[in-house]
């Protein structure tokens, strides 16, 4: 087993790099730009006096813009970085065929699995949550931050959660299925979202389920018919029974990921 | 691992963990004060206050006299402001310069009257034996009471008891007793009381701040309230005043639905008034200024009233026909006078 795991150290620290300065990390940057950006024009606007957002003619302070975006992350940021990352780990290396030469190096197959996910983590960990917290020093009033602060260290907590949860199942995903990113995006996006308006279980079988549950900001003004669903049949699950489901659907799916690329034969398209 | 991926990871944690960890120290610092440890408690005056107060109201004279909208509301007062002379000629206290801050408090609407009456503290620099004196001319009354002297005007509608020597409890008799009881411990003070203590710590940071239960302030407004007003429980107003009036009100009802009624209510008054701010440009800026949100039983409304309305507003009533042609000038404050208790 601690062969294992230093078999994992090691294409941790190859992988580490090749993620950090891939296309990919270029896309999440500039993903990430976008709420910086708001949060400073945010910031700029109110110190110049002027109202930077209204919603329904309300003025929308700092805190409530940090909300939107932590939402806005949660809902969209963390399950596309999940998609594209996660489903990469594997996917990548059978695509560009250099699967080989990892599994002919001298370490078990699932610390390869198990070492790219370290790296994701990291990689995307150290993108989002810096980004997310000068979102809100720059978004929230530093008078407000006694008071908000213990949302913050929940919504780091949570993006860190999503980012692990997502990444594990899209890494299974990525080395069970060809074509994965396609199938990690109707996931996410078709699936979570439908199943999140559906009444009875079948919201439950989401993650989106779990992380929206813990976020502690309020939800954003809702209206429409999907708002209106969610309120109807909505129903929340407590914080620790959120938090175990959320570590087991990351723990099984790292498993299960690491059980499939032991055993699966790949075949490389000559 | 490369130079530059180490590179990346040093900033990457440098920046997450300085800003965690100013948020950590800003909290930390932010939970002391309010677990009272090294922070604010409220105004020490809080020991004279009964613990069965409803309403506990602060306000800091001399910041608020010092202030540049004190000075600009000067200016829309005719030349001798009759009320505060009045009240120097009653007290023998001059409010702009003899009080640094004043805390008022009330009971509920109990069975005892006199123990609902307001009581007021008063924090200043005062002539005890000239008062005492004049109330001696007056036919006042003088007493002792727990090694203190109450001086009780005739008909005993109005008492003042000096209980501390910068200190002025001023009240009707039984009320002043009560806080001289209080303060000796013969009664439970307000400090004792948590939904009051939780409420004051959140507003004592302001030049004028009010915690009340609201139901005191209904039963005491006239015409009631209307009755489709969600039920609540406790309403909070704190302000800052400098150029202009910045402040929240805060409402905390009985339940979350409840809560929700109110910002409704609350988002349809707003929309009201920024129809009527359409039709007068002076208000728009007030109604701009208002911020609504609301977190679980709590309503939130911030406002602000900035200098450039006051400004706009006492040239519009300097304006007027009738009203002073100049400004009154800072040196021409209201003449000493004698007090006439």
């Amino acid at each position: 087993m601690s062969g294992a795991f230093r078999g994992a150290g090691r294409v941790f620290d190859l992988s580490l790099g090749q993620l950090l300065w891939s296309r990919r990390t270029i896309f999440m940057a500039l993903v990430l730009a976008v709420p910086v950006i708001i949060a400073l024009v945010e910031r700029l606007l109110t110190v110049g006096g002027i109202t930077a957002m209204r919603v329904n003619d309300v003025r929308v302070g700092g805190a409530t813009i940090f909300g939107l975006i932590i939402w806005l992350c949660l809902r969209v940021v963390v399950p596309i970085l999940g998609v594209f990352y996660g489903t990469a780990l594997i996917a990548d290396e059978v695509d560009d065929k250099t699967i080989t030469y990892l599994f002919t190096r001298p370490v078990r197959r699932a610390a390869v699995l198990l070492g790219k996910y370290l790296a994701y983590l990291v990689c995307t960990g150290l993108v989002v949550l810096p980004a997310i917290v000068i979102v809100y020093f720059l978004a929230v009033p530093f008078r407000e931050v006694p008071g908000t602060f213990g949302a913050l260290a929940i919504d780091v907590g949570l993006l860190a959660l999503g980012l692990a949860a997502y990444g594990a199942v899209f890494a299974l995903v990525g080395a069970v299925m060809p074509r994965p990113a396609v199938v990690g995006l109707v996931f996410a996006f078709g699936w979570e979202q439908a199943a999140m308006l559906m009444p009875g279980y079948l919201s439950r079988l989401t993650i989106a389920y779990y992380l929206q549950a813990l976020v502690p900001h309020a939800i954003p003004s809702q209206e429409g018919v999907a708002a209106l669903l969610q309120a109807l049949i909505g129903e929340v699950p407590s914080p620790v029974t959120c938090v175990a489901a959320l570590l087991i659907t990351t723990t099984l799916a790292l498993a299960l990921g690491c059980r499939v690329v032991e055993r699966r034969e790949y075949v490389l398209e000559q | 691992m490369t130079k530059r991926t180490r590179l990346f990871l040093g900033v990457a944690c440098g920046i997450l963990v300085a800003g965690l960890g100013t948020g950590l120290v800003a909290a930390y610092v932010g939970g002391f004060q309010n677990l009272v440890v090294i922070g604010s408690n409220g105004p020490d005056e809080l020991a004279y206050v009964p613990q069965d107060a409803q309403m506990v109201a602060y306000a800091n004279i001399r910041e608020i006299m010092s202030s540049d909208l004190r000075q600009r509301l000067r200016e829309l007062q005719p030349a001798s402001p009759e009320a505060p002379r009045r009240f120097q000629d009653e007290t023998g206290i001059n409010v702009e310069t003899d009080i640094d801050y004043v805390l008022a408090a009330a009971g509920g609407a109990g069975n005892d009257s006199n123990q609902d009456r307001p009581l007021m503290l008063a924090r200043g620099r005062f002539d005890t034996v000239r008062i005492e004196g004049l109330l001696r001319e007056r036919g006042g009354a003088i007493e002792e009471y727990r090694g203190k002297r109450v001086l009780t005007q005739p008909g005993a509608q109005f008492s003042v008891a000096f209980v501390e020597p910068d200190l002025a409890a001023v009240g009707n008799l039984a009320a002043v007793k009560r806080a001289i009881d209080t303060k000796a411990g013969a009664v439970a003070d307000v400090t004792g009381n948590a939904d009051v203590m939780r409420l004051v710590r959140d507003a004592d940071n302001g030049s004028a701040w009010a915690v009340a239960r609201f139901d005191t302030i209904s039963t005491r407004l006239t015409g009631g309230l209307p009755p489709q007003l969600p039920p609540i429980e406790w309403f909070v107003v704190s302000s800052h005043v400098d150029g202009g009036i910045r402040g929240t009100m805060y409402a905390e009802t009985r339940d979350e639905a409840s809560a929700q009624n109110l910002q409704d209510v609350l988002r349809g008054m707003m929309a009201l008034a920024r129809l009527q701010a359409g039709q007068q440009a002076d208000l728009s800026a007030f109604v701009d200024s208002l911020e609504l949100s609301g977190q679980g039983k709590t309503v939130t409304l911030g406002f602000s009233v900035p200098a450039e309305m006051i400004d706009k507003l006492a040239a519009k009533r300097l304006a007027r026909p009738g009203a002073p042609s100049e400004p009154l000038p800072p040196a021409q404050q209201p003449a000493p006078s004698t007090p006439a208790f």
